[in-house]
C-alpha cells in the first residue's frame, strides 16, 4: 500500500474539485442563462475531454506544458522547474480535462430552476449576491455536489493523462492508479491489489453520493 | 444557507493551503532506472539506506522514455539507462554532469511460462520449430523502439533468422517489466526478457529461462550519468553503485559488472 | 421633458408610463394609473402585455421610455435613468406565481422584507398571509400547496414589499372557475385597504369589466384604447377595438344628412338607420359602426311592441347557437345580405318558433349603434 501516492491522490483530486467548483458555478450559470452567439460551441468545447482519448489530452498538455511551449518555459522561469512532470502540470492537466465532469451537472441543475424565480427575487429587493446565494445555490445543489464528488472520483481515477503529463514520479505525480501500474510492472501483485481495492471503494463512494443527491431532499 | 456556503469555501480554501505547502521532503533524489532493474536496485537502495542513511526514490520505465521526459526538464537526478546511447545523447545535449559511467553489461534471456509448449533453447532452434508447427502464438518483448533490450532481442531474432517470420507475432511490451509480465502471465507463450528479470524470485517461480548467449546481439552496455543540478544524496548513490556492495548485488542478478580497474568514462 | 403638472399628479402616488421597445416584442405604449384605481391591461395573447409590466418592473432592459411612480422616476431614457428591479418599488404577482420551491411560505413572504427589521419579519410575513387566509399554512412549502394557496403566497410576497405599484400578470388564468370566484372576491376586499395603483394583465375580457376601473386594449404592443369597461366595449374607438372586445356586429356604412342636429343617418348597404345622437362624421364620410347583442332586439309574435318601428330589418335565420339560458342567433338580412346577431332568452326562442331557416325581424335600438372611423384594419 503506497500512502504517498494515496495521499497524493487525495491532494490532487481536492485541489482539482476546490479550483473546478467555483469555476464551474461561473461557467454553468453563463450557459444556463445566457443565450449567446457560439454558445454552443462552448458547450461542444467544454465536452471534448469526455470522448476525446486520453493521450491525445496528454499530447496536447504536454506540448502546452513542455520546455519547447512558451508557457512551460515561463513556468519554469517563475517557479524553477518545469510545468510538466510536477503536481502544479498534473494540477493544470486535471482542471481540464474534468471540466465536462464539473460544468454539464452544474449547468443543468441551474437550467432547470423555474424561469421567473430569478427575476422574482429581483422583484423582491433582492441583490445579485443574494439572489445566488440564497436562491440559486439552493436549488442548484444537488448538481453542484455533483459536479464536486464526480470530480473528485475522476481525478482519482485518472491515468492516461497522467502518465503522459505527469511521468511516474514518487511523491510527485506518482497518483494511486499510477502506482497499481508500477506494482503490476514489479509482480506485485499484493500491493496493486490492495491499492485497487481502496480506489474501487473510494470511487463506489463519490458515486453513491453523486446519485444519491439527484434526489435530495431540496425540492420540498 | 449560507452557512453551508461559508463551510464549504472553508474546506475549499484549507484544500488548496495544503495543496500550496506541499510535503517536500529534503533531499530524497528521483532517480530513473531501466526497468530490467526492477528488483536488482531496491535491493540496492536499501544497502545504500544501511549504509549511509540516505533513501532515494526510484522510478523504473523504458530507458527511451526517460530520455525523453529528462530532455523535456523531468526532475530526475540520476539515471541509470540499459544502453550507451541515450545516455550519450543526454550528455551531448548539455543536461548531465560528465559523461556518465558504464555500471553493468545486461544479458538477454528466453523465459517460458509454466505449461507453455516451448522449450528454453539457447539457440532458439526450438523457438524457430515451434513457429513452424504452430506451437507460438505470441512471443514477448521489449518495444524495440525506445527499449534496449527490445532492440537487443530484435537482433538476436535476426541473428536466427526468425525476425521476419515473427512480425505479426509479437507482443511488444512498453518496457521489459511489462513484456516479462505478457510471458509469466502467459498470455504469450514465450519472451526475450532481460536476464535479470528472468532469475528475480517472482518471475523464476512462473517458468524457466536460459540466458542467450551474448553473440547473438551487440552488447548491452549499461551506462549511468548524474544529471544537473545533482544533489549530494544523487551524487553519493552514484558512487556507492560503483562500490562492491553494490557490484555484487549486480553480479546476482545476472549482470556482467566492470572491474574497478576497467570503469570507462 | 414631464410637465410640472405631471409631476405634481406624480407625487400622489400615479404611475406614469410611457415605453418604446423593438426586441424581443415591440412596443409602444403609454397609459397611467391613478392611486387605487385598478386598471387591466386586456388584448390578444402575444400582445405585449406581460412584457409591459415586466417593463415597469425593470425586467426588460431594453426599453426606452419614462416610467415614473410616486413622484419617483424608474424610468427616463432622455436622462439615462433605468433603475433595476430592486430599486423600484413594485410587487409583481408573475403568472406561474414564481415561488421560491424551497422556502416555506413564511420564508417566501420574509424574501421580500428585506427592508424591514430582522427581529420583525416572520411576524410581519405572518401577518400578511393571514390577511391572505393563509393562516396555517405557513409553514408549508410551496408544492404542498393548491394552485389558490400558490397564488395567495404570490399575492402576499407582492405587498410583502410595500411596494408603490401592485402587478398582476393573469394571476387567475391558472385556477379553476369556483377558485377564481372566491380570489376575485378576495382580491376586492384587498383593494379597500390599498392604496397604491393595481395594473391587472388578462385576456379574459369579462374578468376585466368586472375588475378593473379602467381598461386598456392592448394590440401587438400598442395601446389603442383607455376607458371605463363599460365605454371602451360600448364606444370602441374604431373597428379593430371592437374586435377586440368581442363585439359581434361590426358593419361598414356611409353617413348621410342627418334629420336634426341630434341625429344621424347611416346608409347601411341600402338600409337607413337612424343613431339617435350626434356624431363627429360629416355627411359622405365612410364610417364602421357597432352595435351590442344587447341592443339588437328581436321582434316578437308573441309580444309586439312599439320599439319594432325603431330600424327594423327583417332576413331569415341563418345561425342559432343555444348556450345554456341564452341563444345567440345570426339573421341574414333580406335587405344587403349582412349577418345580424342578436341574443334572445332559450325561452323566448323556442316560444316564438324561431330556429334556422325561419324568418324573424329585429329592431336596431337607435341609441346602441355606435360610429367609429372607417380606419384600416389591423
Amino acid at each position: 500500500m503506497d500512502w504517498q501516492a494515496l495521499t497524493l491522490s487525495l491532494k490532487l483530486a481536492a485541489a482539482t474539485a476546490a479550483l473546478l467548483v467555483p469555476f464551474g458555478i461561473v461557467v454553468a450559470r453563463v450557459l444556463a442563462w445566457r443565450h449567446f452567439p457560439g454558445r454552443r460551441v462552448v458547450e461542444a468545447a467544454l465536452a471534448l475531454p469526455l470522448v476525446l482519448p486520453p493521450t491525445v489530452l496528454g499530447y496536447y498538455l504536454l506540448s502546452a506544458f513542455g520546455m519547447r511551449s512558451p508557457l512551460g518555459r515561463a513556468f519554469d522561469a517563475l517557479a524553477g522547474h518545469p510545468l510538466a512532470f510536477s503536481f502544479a502540470g498534473l494540477l493544470a492537466a486535471s482542471v481540464i480535462f474534468n471540466l465536462p465532469f464539473a460544468v454539464q451537472p452544474m449547468q443543468r441543475a441551474f437550467e432547470a430552476i423555474p424561469a421567473d424565480v430569478r427575476p422574482a427575487a429581483a422583484c423582491c429587493g433582492m441583490s445579485p449576491w443574494r439572489i445566488f446565494s440564497d436562491i440559486e445555490l439552493p436549488l442548484a445543489w444537488p448538481g453542484v455536489l455533483s459536479a464536486l464528488v464526480l470530480t473528485f472520483a475522476h481525478t482519482l481515477g485518472e491515468f492516461g493523462v497522467v502518465l503522459m503529463v505527469g511521468g511516474n514520479i514518487p511523491g510527485e505525480t506518482r497518483t494511486i492508479a499510477i502506482a497499481i501500474y508500477d506494482r503490476v510492472q514489479a509482480f506485485d501483485t499484493d500491493a496493486a491489489g490492495a491499492m485497487a481495492a481502496v480506489l474501487l471503494g473510494l470511487s463506489l463512494a463519490a458515486i453513491a453520493i453523486a446519485y444519491s443527491t439527484t434526489r435530495g431532499p431540496a425540492r420540498g | 444557507m449560507f452557512h453551508r456556503i461559508r463551510r464549504f469555501a472553508a474546506v475549499a480554501a484549507a484544500a488548496l493551503a495544503w495543496v500550496a505547502i506541499g510535503v517536500h521532503a529534503a533531499d530524497v533524489p528521483n532517480v530513473a532506472a531501466a526497468s530490467d532493474l526492477q528488483f536488482a536496485l531496491p535491493d540496492i537502495a536499501a544497502a545504500f539506506m544501511r549504509a549511509t542513511g540516505r533513501e532515494v526514490r526510484l522510478s523504473f520505465g523504458s530507458s527511451g522514455n526517460f530520455r525523453r521526459q529528462i530532455a523535456e526538464g523531468a526532475p530526475f537526478e540520476l539515471f541509470l539507462s540499459a544502453d550507451a546511447g541515450y545516455v550519450d545523447a543526454l550528455a551531448r545535449e548539455g543536461r548531465t554532469e560528465g559523461n556518465g559511467v558504464v555500471y553493468a553489461i545486461g544479458r538477454l534471456a528466453l523465459f517460458v511460462p509454466n505449461g507453455s509448449p516451448i522449450e528454453p533453447d539457447a539457440t532458439l532452434r526450438d523457438l524457430a520449430r515451434a513457429l513452424q508447427d504452430g506451437r507460438l502464438v505470441k512471443l514477448a518483448i521489449a518495444n524495440p523502439e525506445h527499449a534496449p533490450y527490445g532492440r537487443a532481442a530484435r537482433e538476436a531474432l535476426m541473428h536466427a533468422g526468425l525476425w521476419e517470420a515473427l512480425a505479426q507475432k509479437l507482443a511488444l511490451g512498453e518496457n521489459v517489466s511489462q513484456a516479462a509480465q505478457f510471458a509469466a502471465s502467459g498470455a504469450a507463450r514465450a519472451g526475450l526478457v532481460p536476464a535479470s528479470l528472468a532469475r528475480a524470485p517472482a518471475l523464476a517461480a512462473r517458468g524457466r529461462f536460459v540466458v542467450l548467449p551474448a553473440s547473438l546481439h551487440a552488447p548491452l552496455v549499461q551506462k549511468m550519468i548524474l544529471l544537473r543540478g545533482a544533489g549530494p544524496t544523487a551524487h553519493a548513490f552514484y558512487d556507492f553503485l560503483r562500490q562492491p556492495a553494490a557490484r555484487e548485488i549486480l553480479a546476482r542478478y545476472g549482470f556482467e559488472v566492470p572491474s574497478a580497474a576497467s570503469d570507462i568514462r | 421633458m414631464a410637465e410640472p403638472r405631471e409631476i405634481a399628479r406624480e407625487a400622489d402616488g400615479r404611475l406614469a408610463v410611457r415605453v418604446t421597445q423593438h426586441a424581443p416584442i415591440p412596443l409602444e405604449a403609454t397609459f397611467d394609473c391613478a392611486p387605487g384605481e385598478l386598471l387591466a391591461l386586456t388584448g390578444p395573447s402575444g400582445g405585449g402585455k406581460s412584457t409591459l409590466l415586466r417593463c415597469i418592473a425593470g425586467l426588460e432592459r431594453g426599453a426606452r421610455g419614462r416610467i415614473a411612480c410616486a413622484g419617483g422616476v424608474w424610468l427616463d431614457s432622455d436622462r439615462r435613468i433605468n433603475l433595476r428591479p430592486q430599486a423600484r418599488s413594485v410587487g409583481l404577482v408573475f403568472q406561474q406565481y414564481a415561488l421560491f420551491p424551497h422556502l416555506t411560505a413564511r420564508g417566501n413572504v420574509m424574501a421580500a422584507l428585506g427592508h424591514w427589521p430582522r427581529a420583525k419579519r416572520a411576524a410581519r410575513a405572518e401577518d400578511l398571509l393571514a390577511s391572505v387566509h393563509l393562516a396555517g399554512l405557513e409553514s408549508r412549502r410551496p408544492a404542498q400547496l393548491s394552485g389558490g394557496q400558490q397564488q395567495r403566497v404570490a399575492m402576499a410576497r407582492a405587498l410583502a414589499r410595500d411596494p408603490q405599484v401592485l402587478l398582476l400578470d393573469e394571476p387567475f388564468a391558472a385556477v379553476d372557475r369556483v377558485t377564481r370566484q372566491k380570489l376575485y372576491r378576495e382580491l376586492a376586499e384587498l383593494r379597500r385597504t390599498l392604496a397604491m395603483p393595481i395594473v391587472l394583465v388578462t385576456h379574459d375580457l369579462d374578468e376585466a369589466a368586472m375588475l378593473a376601473d379602467r381598461m386598456c386594449i392592448l394590440h401587438r404592443g400598442r395601446t389603442l384604447q383607455i376607458g371605463s369597461p363599460h365605454e371602451v366595449m360600448t364606444r370602441p374607438a374604431d373597428a379593430l377595438v371592437a374586435r377586440l372586445v368581442d363585439l359581434r356586429n361590426i358593419f361598414e356604412g356611409v353617413v348621410r344628412e342627418g334629420r336634426t342636429a341630434q341625429t344621424t343617418v347611416v346608409d347601411w348597404n341600402g338600409i337607413v338607420l337612424e343613431v339617435s345622437h350626434a356624431t363627429p362624421f360629416a355627411p359622405g364620410e365612410r364610417v364602421s359602426w357597432t352595435i351590442p347583442v344587447s341592443g339588437v332586439v328581436l321582434h316578437r309574435r308573441d309580444r309586439p311592441s312599439r320599439g319594432e318601428h325603431e330600424n327594423p330589418v327583417a332576413g331569415r335565420v341563418e345561425e342559432s347557437l343555444t348556450l345554456g339560458d341564452d341563444t345567440s342567433m345570426g339573421i341574414r338580412l333580406d335587405a344587403n345580405g349582412a349577418l345580424l346577431t342578436l341574443r334572445v332568452p332559450t325561452h323566448v326562442a323556442r316560444r316564438n318558433g324561431i330556429g334556422i331557416g325561419v324568418r324573424a325581424g329585429a329592431s336596431l335600438l337607435a341609441d346602441a349603434i355606435h360610429l367609429m372611423p372607417k380606419g384600416s384594419e389591423a
